[in-house]
C-alpha cells in the first residue's frame, strides 16, 4: 500500500480538522469527497509532508515521513498540487515546472526532457515560454499539475485540481489522472462528484474530520438511490451518506 | 578479495554520478535564480548611487592609489547598501509573499538548500555590482595614478561586506514575510551603518570593525598614508573577519530550523558568531601606528612596517625638489608655491643642495584627535601638506599657502637664520625677522593675522616697521634679494643689518 492511515488527528488550537481518519490505498486513483470544511485538504496536507500529524500512524510509499530521511525520500516521489496555488510571475511556464523539478531532486540530465513532457501533458507545449503572468487561472491551474507531475510521481496528491479547467481540459485531465492511476496512487480531494465517478477507482467521503464513508464509486452511487438528493446518481450517494452521518 | 572489492567499484560510480547530479541541479537551480533575482533589476539604481555618491568624489581626488582605494572602501558599500539589502530582503521575503511556501514545502530539497541558492543568487548580481564599481575606479586610477599598484584590501573588505548586507536582508525578509519588511529592513540597515561609523572614536574602537572604516577613522583617507610604507592589512583582516562571521551565523541561523540540520546550523551560526565577536575584540585592540594606518597586535606583521622603496621624483628647480612619486604630479605645484624662495635661497650658505619630501608621522591623542608631525632635519626635508587640491576641503590656493607656512617658511628661517631653525631661535633680529617675512610669498588669501598664532615668534607685528622693511624687501625680485642676501647674508645673521639698511 502507498498510502496507510491509521488514526490520524490534526489540531490546530481548538479546532479538530482531522479526527481519527483510517484509510489505505494502493495505485489507482483515490477520490477524497466531502463539504466544505470536512478536513479533506487538512487530510491532504498531511500526506503531502506539509503539516505533521497530532496523533496518529501516517505510512507514506513504506516510508515513515516522521523521520527526516525518509520524509525526503517520500518527498521526492510526491507530487503535489495545493488549493491554492502561489507562483512565481516572471518565471516561465517552463522555468516554473523546472524549478519544482529540481526541488524534488530530480535527477539534473533529466529535468529538462521530464519538464518537456510534464508541459505537454497539461497542453501547455505552445506557452512553455510564456510568463506565469500572462496566464489564464485555468492555465495557472495546469502549471500545477505540471509542476506536481513532472518527477513521475509515486503518490500524487491532488487539492481540488480541476478548479478553473474549462470542460475540455477537465475531460482531458481525467485521462491524464486515469493514467497516472494504473502505476501510482493518485489522491484527488474535490468537490465535483462527477470527476469522482469519471476518473476514481475508490472513494472517500470525509465530514467534520472523520471518514464516512469508503468504498467504490459505485457503491457511494448505491447508496443514493432510495433517499439521496441531486442531479447525478453518484450525487444522490454522496448527499444520502452525508444525510445518513449527520442524523 | 577479488569478491568483496568488485561491487565496490559500481558503487564508486554511481556515488560520483550522484554528486555530479547533486552539483548540476544545484547549478541549474542557481541559474534559475539568477535569471528571475531582484538585484539584477536593481543593478543599475546601484550603479547610479555610486555614480553619483561614490564615484564623482573619489575621481575627484587626486590619482593616488591609496587616496582613492580607501575612500572606495569608504563610499562604496554605502552606496551598495540600500539595494543590496532591499533586494535580498525582497527575495527573502518572496515564498511568503507568492503563496508558494506550502508548495515548496512538500519538496525534497531542504528549505535551507533552497534558500541558500536564492541568497546566493542575489549576492553574486550584488558582488557583480561591486566589483563593476571596483573596476572602473580601478581601471581610471591605473591610467592616471604616477605611482603604485591596487590597493586590494579595501576592495576586498567591500566585497566582504556585500555578503553580509545580503545575509541581513534576505533573514529578515524569510523570517518576516510581507511587502514592508523589505523598506524596514533597508531603513534600519542605512542607519546602522551610517550611525555605527560615527561612534568609532580613537584607535581603540570597537566600531573601527565596520567595513565602512578605511584605515584609522580621524585620518580616513590621507596621502601620507600608506605611500611610504605598506597599506597595512590589519584592520582590513577583522573587518573581513567580522563581515564572514556575521553572514555566516545568519546563514546559519536560517538553517536551524531544519529538523535534520538543526545542530549542524547551529555550529555554523555560533562559528559565525564567534568570528565576528573576535573580529570586534580584535578592532578594539588596535593602535594608531606612525604610519598612519591600525595595527592590530594579534594581526600584526612586524615585516610589513618596512618602508617601501621608491625612486623619488624630482625638477629641476634652483633647489632640487624631490617628492615620492605618488605625488609626482604635485611636484609642479609645490615648485611653483615656493619658486621664488628657492630661486632666492639656492646657493646661499646653509641653503640645501636638494629638497626631500619625507613621511609624515601620525600620533594618536586623546579623543579623536591625531597629531600629524614630520620628523624634519633641517631644510632639506618637508612633508607635503594636507590637503591636497581635490581632496575635500582642499584647494590650489589652500595647498600653496600650506607650502609657503611649511615649507617656504622653514627654508627661509633655516637659511636666514644660520641652520638653527625657529625653535631655537631665543630672539632675531628685526631685520632678520623682515628679510624672512619679505622672502616668503604667502598668497593673497592668508593675511598675517591668521599667521601670527602660528609663527608669531619668526613673523614681524603688522603694521611695525620690521613689517614694512618685509613690503619693501618682498617688493624686490628673487634675484635681487638672492643678490642682497649672497652680500649681507653673513652679517644679517650676525644681527648687524638694522632695518633701515633693508633694501
Amino acid at each position: 500500500m502507498n498510502v496507510e492511515i491509521t488514526d490520524l488527528t490534526r489540531r490546530f488550537g481548538r479546532n479538530q480538522a482531522v479526527a481519527g481518519v483510517s484509510l489505505q490505498a494502493g495505485p489507482g486513483v483515490f477520490g477524497l469527497l466531502g463539504p466544505n470544511g470536512a478536513g479533506k485538504t487538512t487530510l491532504l496536507r498531511m500526506m503531502a509532508t506539509v503539516i505533521p500529524p497530532t496523533t496518529g500512524r501516517l505510512r507514506l510509499l513504506d516510508r515513515d515521513p516522521g523521520a527526516y530521511g525518509p520524509r525526503r525520500e517520500v518527498r521526492r516521489r510526491l507530487g503535489y498540487l495545493p488549493q491554492n496555488l502561489g507562483y512565481y510571475p516572471g518565471f516561465t511556464v517552463a522555468e516554473f515546472v523546472e524549478y519544482f523539478a529540481l526541488l524534488k531532486e530530480m535527477p539534473a540530465a533529466r529535468v529538462p526532457a521530464a519538464v518537456a513532457t510534464a508541459v505537454e501533458r497539461v497542453d501547455l507545449g505552445g506557452m512553455a515560454r510564456a510568463k506565469l503572468r500572462t496566464l489564464s487561472g485555468g492555465m495557472l491551474r495546469r502549471v500545477g499539475i505540471a509542476q506536481a507531475i513532472v518527477n513521475e510521481p509515486e503518490l500524487l496528491l491532488l487539492d481540488e485540481p480541476t478548479a478553473g479547467l474549462d470542460p475540455e481540459q477537465r475531460v482531458r485531465f481525467r485521462a491524464l489522472l486515469r493514467e497516472f492511476g494504473q502505476r501510482a496512487t493518485v489522491v484527488v480531494s474535490t468537490h465535483l462528484v462527477e470527476d469522482v465517478g469519471a476518473a476514481c477507482s475508490q472513494v472517500a467521503l470525509m465530514d467534520q474530520g472523520k471518514v464516512v464513508f469508503d468504498g467504490t464509486p459505485g457503491e457511494l452511487t448505491a447508496r443514493g438511490t432510495e433517499q439521496g438528493t441531486g442531479d447525478a446518481p453518484l450525487e444522490r450517494g454522496y448527499t444520502a451518506v452525508l444525510a445518513a452521518a449527520r442524523a | 578479495m577479488t569478491a568483496t572489492s568488485a561491487p565496490a567499484a559500481p558503487r564508486a560510480t554511481v556515488a560520483r554520478r550522484a554528486a555530479g547530479s547533486v552539483i548540476l541541479g544545484s547549478g541549474r537551480l542557481l541559474r534559475l535564480e539568477l535569471r528571475h533575482n531582484a538585484m539584477l533589476w536593481l543593478l543599475p539604481v546601484a550603479f547610479a548611487l555610486f555614480w553619483y555618491n561614490g564615484y564623482r568624489e573619489i575621481m575627484a581626488l587626486p590619482p593616488m592609489w591609496n587616496l582613492r582605494a580607501m575612500t572606495l572602501q569608504n563610499r562604496l558599500l554605502f552606496d551598495l547598501m540600500v539595494p543590496a539589502t532591499a533586494a535580498a530582503a525582497w527575495m527573502g521575503s518572496r515564498e511568503g509573499r507568492r503563496g508558494i511556501t506550502e508548495l515548496v514545502t512538500g519538496t525534497a530539497r531542504p528549505r535551507w538548500s533552497r534558500q541558500l541558492a536564492t541568497w546566493g543568487a542575489t549576492t553574486a548580481w550584488a558582488e557583480v555590482g561591486c566589483l563593476a564599481c571596483v573596476a572602473v575606479v580601478y581601471l581610471i586610477t591605473a591610467r592616471q595614478a604616477s605611482w603604485g599598484g591596487p590597493l586590494w584590501w579595501p576592495a576586498v573588505v567591500s566585497a566582504a561586506g556585500v555578503p553580509a548586507l545580503t545575509a541581513i536582508g534576505f533573514a529578515a525578509g524569510a523570517w518576516f514575510p510581507g511587502r514592508f519588511v523589505t523598506p524596514l529592513v533597508t531603513v534600519v540597515v542605512f542607519f546602522g551603518l551610517a550611525f555605527g561609523t560615527q561612534a568609532a572614536s580613537g584607535d581603540h574602537a570597537y566600531w573601527q570593525v565596520s567595513p565602512l572604516i578605511a584605515g584609522a577613522f580621524d585620518i580616513g583617507a590621507a596621502p601620507g598614508v600608506a605611500s611610504f610604507y605598506p597599506y597595512l592589512p590589519d584592520l582590513s583582516i577583522a573587518q573581513v573577519m567580522f563581515a564572514a562571521g556575521l553572514a555566516v551565523a545568519i546563514l546559519g541561523a536560517l538553517g536551524i530550523p531544519v529538523a535534520r540540520m538543526r545542530w549542524l546550523a547551529a555550529a555554523v551560526t555560533a562559528a559565525g558568531l564567534a568570528a565576528a565577536g573576535t573580529a570586534v575584540a580584535l578592532a578594539g585592540t588596535g593602535r594608531l601606528d606612525p604610519h598612519g594606518m591600525i595595527a592590530i597586535p594579534a594581526l600584526h606583521d612586524a615585516a610589513a612596517g618596512q618602508p617601501v622603496r621608491y625612486t623619488p621624483a624630482c625638477n629641476r628647480s634652483p633647489i632640487p625638489i624631490c617628492v615620492h612619486p605618488a605625488y609626482a604630479g604635485f611636484l609642479p605645484a609645490v615648485a611653483t608655491a615656493v619658486g621664488s624662495e628657492l630661486t632666492e635661497f639656492a646657493g646661499l650658505p646653509g641653503a640645501p643642495a636638494r629638497i626631500s619630501q619625507v613621511a609624515p608621522v601620525y600620533q594618536q591623542e586623546p579623543g579623536n584627535g591625531i597629531n600629524v608631525s614630520a620628523h624634519v632635519s633641517g631644510a632639506s626635508q618637508f612633508i607635503v601638506p594636507d590637503p591636497l587640491p581635490g581632496q575635500p576641503g582642499g584647494t590650489s590656493d589652500q595647498f600653496a599657502a600650506n607650502l609657503a607656512q611649511g615649507l617656504g617658511l622653514q627654508l627661509a628661517s633655516h637659511v636666514i637664520l644660520g641652520g638653527t631653525g625657529r625653535a631655537a631661535i631665543p630672539g632675531p633680529g628685526q631685520a632678520g625677522l623682515a628679510v624672512i617675512a619679505g622672502s616668503v610669498r604667502f598668497p593673497p588669501s592668508v593675511e598675517a593675522r591668521d599667521l601670527a598664532p602660528l609663527y608669531g615668534s619668526l613673523l614681524p607685528q603688522p603694521g611695525s616697521p620690521a613689517a614694512q622693511a618685509a613690503r619693501r624687501f618682498a617688493a624686490l625680485s628673487p634675484a635681487a634679494r638672492h643678490a642682497w642676501l649672497a652680500a649681507h647674508l653673513a652679517a644679517l645673521r650676525a644681527g648687524r643689518v638694522t632695518l633701515a639698511q633693508l633694501p
